[in-house]
């Protein structure tokens, strides 16, 4: 029994020295990396620790979100992400039983994030991308993407989807945490829908796309996204199957935070598509992820050990 | 074996009439979408419409006007007029064919007061159920303390509100493609309007109160888990309650539009048998198509659920 953890981030430690020493990193200010959790401060060894107390073997580290920055000139972001990323392979040099990495890159420029992406598989060691549901409200299935999904196809990376404030519902409810809580898995079903009825995963079959908080709702709507192509000709411009034949084309991490529903993705996309993804050290990570797996009296040992570590080894070769 | 529709709507023949010659209607231009041209039933008569009830073994419709007449951002005055007249009508047809339909009255939502009165006169004088209101008002969530003296009203009318989005979406704001506003976007709003009741601390206000969610409810069966992380771990998502929000799940009802068996089944799962509600949104293209006969067939629902969904639960709900 292994426990491979394929959505756990990391704020810059390198940005953190320099915030406490009052020096310039690439414009970024204190207020940024979710620097409020204090899990965030954690150096390598802490992190570590604290994965031994919660069960968790590897984890494959992204840069938080604060440091996708598609909002700024590339330069800066290509910077930032080379600095992320190069972090991230230390802490891998250092650690390599306990270490794997997914890069950032720098997506407002499409052939900078496939240089980076590039290094970040073939120099230093990572095995794929961490990105956004979007760049700049520009959705995945706009065309000037396909060389990236092309290069992520040829290069065997995965590509891990993780939105970043804002969601679809802040403009609607900013109260109750709800951007977060329903805006994450509302965004991850766009995207999905984006790829899917966009013709992206058609054109690139072999695309390894994990969607994290499991798919967010796309597995439980899929029955109305079906409905939709069978009634609307604007629904079957790029594909000619209905949007559920392209559920197992997906990987989904487990963050559901209910047993039922993680029963129904795995029901619904098959137990080989399913990977342990915590969100640590976020409040909203799974506590005891791998206690909350273990626990589950509908999933079978077998499935189990394919959500824990089976699936993400072979898929990372890790 | 009886079938009730909560979730079938109908274009007045007022509005009809006037797009017909292409005038407005109570300032509603004749293109705003209530005939919709690719549809034909939209502009069916009454006995064209039980005739396709027939075929469909649906016995009750429960009307609500379409969505498009909703138009919260237009004149307050204006809309109250629209809504009595909307109203009267689909009272008549709930007069001239007793057995096959009841009603759920439009209301001018962007004066609470003025949607008191006509819930109040649709109750009490058009023996209408209840009222069909949009997701939100002009932005504007039920958390918001201007509702509830509405939230009172229909408590103490036992109304029910039924809970269908009218227009844009939260997904539109991203994309407006593939008719995902429609396929992601209305559950997805749904899902918001649980929360905003719920996180909003209006249920716990007006426990008596009786909300359906159409579509299902949206995702909030499946996505309950996270709300209830989220109430958990952030102070802001317990400002107004002190319990967490699955508690309240059961507290709504959810018609069972999912298009999808399982997503029926882990709905009664999580809700409760007695809280899900026969609805086919009829005429749109995005109904059930034979919805008596899409509940029947199904394996993994006992005919017990299936009578209770199919008319017992409305049956009781709305004393018919």
């Amino acid at each position: 029994m292994r426990t491979i953890d394929i959505h756990a981030h990391l704020s810059s430690q390198r940005f953190q020295h320099a915030m406490k020493n009052g020096k310039e990193w690439h414009g970024m200010t204190a207020d940024e990396g979710e620097l409020d959790n204090p899990m965030n401060h954690w150096d390598p060894e802490q992190r570590i620790k604290d994965m031994n107390s919660i069960g968790i073997d590897v984890q494959v580290v992204t840069a938080n979100v604060a440091f996708y920055k598609y909002d700024q000139p590339v330069d800066v972001a290509a910077a930032i992400a080379r600095e992320t990323n190069d972090e991230i392979r230390e802490m891998m040099v250092d650690h390599p039983d306990r270490i794997s990495g997914l890069a950032n890159v720098p997506m407002q420029d499409i052939n900078a994030a496939i240089a980076e992406m590039d290094r970040a598989m073939n120099v230093l060691g990572m095995k794929g991308v961490m990105i956004n549901d979007h760049v700049n409200d520009v959705l995945y299935d706009d065309p000037i993407f396909d060389p990236f999904w092309k290069a992520a196809e040829d290069m065997g990376a995965l590509v891990l989807i993780h939105q970043a404030r804002p969601t679809t519902v802040n403009p609607r409810l900013n109260k109750f945490h709800a951007p977060n809580s329903i805006g994450n898995l509302t965004d991850r079903t766009i995207t999905f829908a984006t790829f899917v009825f966009g013709g992206v995963m058609d054109k690139y079959p072999n695309l390894k796309i994990c969607l994290c908080h499991g798919g967010g709702y796309t597995c439980f709507g899929i029955g109305r996204m079906d409905r939709g192509y069978e009634v609307r000709p604007e629904a079957r411009v790029n594909i000619q199957k209905p949007p559920s034949e392209y559920l197992r084309s997906f990987y989904y991490d487990c963050l559901t935070h209910s047993e039922a529903s993680l029963r129904y993705l795995v029901s619904s996309v098959g137990a080989d598509r399913v990977v342990l993804g915590t969100d640590w050290p976020a409040d909203m990570k799974l506590d005891w992820p791998v206690a909350w797996v273990l626990g589950m009296d509908s999933l079978t040992q077998d499935e189990k050990e394919m959500i824990l570590w089976k699936n993400l080894e072979g898929l990372l070769n890790i | 074996m009886r079938s009730i529709d909560i979730h079938a709507h109908i274009t007045p023949e007022g509005y009809i009439r006037a797009a017909e010659k292409g005038e407005d209607w109570y300032g509603i231009p004749a293109t705003n979408g209530g005939m919709s041209n690719n549809n034909p039933r939209t502009t069916w008569t009454p006995e064209q419409r039980i005739a396709d009830m027939d075929s469909l073994s649906v016995d009750v419709q429960v009307l609500s006007t379409t969505a498009y007449l909703y138009n919260y951002d237009r004149p307050a005055a204006d809309i109250a007029k629209m809504s009595i007249e909307a109203n009267d009508y689909v009272s008549q047809l709930t007069k001239d064919f007793p057995t096959r339909f009841a009603g759920l009255a439009n209301l001018p939502m962007q004066d609470v007061g003025a949607s008191v009165a006509e819930l109040e006169r649709s109750m009490t004088q058009l023996g209408l159920k209840g009222a069909m209101i949009g997701d939100h008002v002009n932005g504007k969530n039920y958390d918001d303390p201007e509702f509830l003296p509405l939230w009172k009203a229909a408590e103490e009318l036992g109304a029910v509100i039924l809970v269908h989005q009218g227009g844009d979406t939260v997904v539109s704001t991203l994309t407006t493609k593939y008719h995902l506003p429609n396929s992601i976007g209305n559950l997805a709003d749904r899902t918001v309007t649980f929360s905003s009741f719920v996180f909003g601390g209006v249920m716990d206000k007006h426990p008596n109160l009786k909300i359906c969610l159409s579509h299902g409810g949206g995702f909030t069966c499946f996505g309950i888990g996270r709300l209830d992380r989220g109430w958990s771990v952030r102070r802001e998502a317990r400002v107004n309650i002190v319990q967490k929000p699955s508690n309240y799940i059961k507290m709504f009802y959810y018609d069972c539009l999912t298009h999808d068996e399982r997503a029926l089944r882990m709905l009664i799962d999580t809700v409760g048998i007695d809280k899900v509600l026969f609805g086919t949104d009829w005429p749109f293209d995005m109904m059930l198509d034979w919805p008596v006969a899409w509940l029947m067939d199904m394996e993994s629902l006992s005919l017990e659920e299936k009578e209770a969904i199919l008319y017992r639960n409305l049956e009781d709900l709305l004393g018919i």
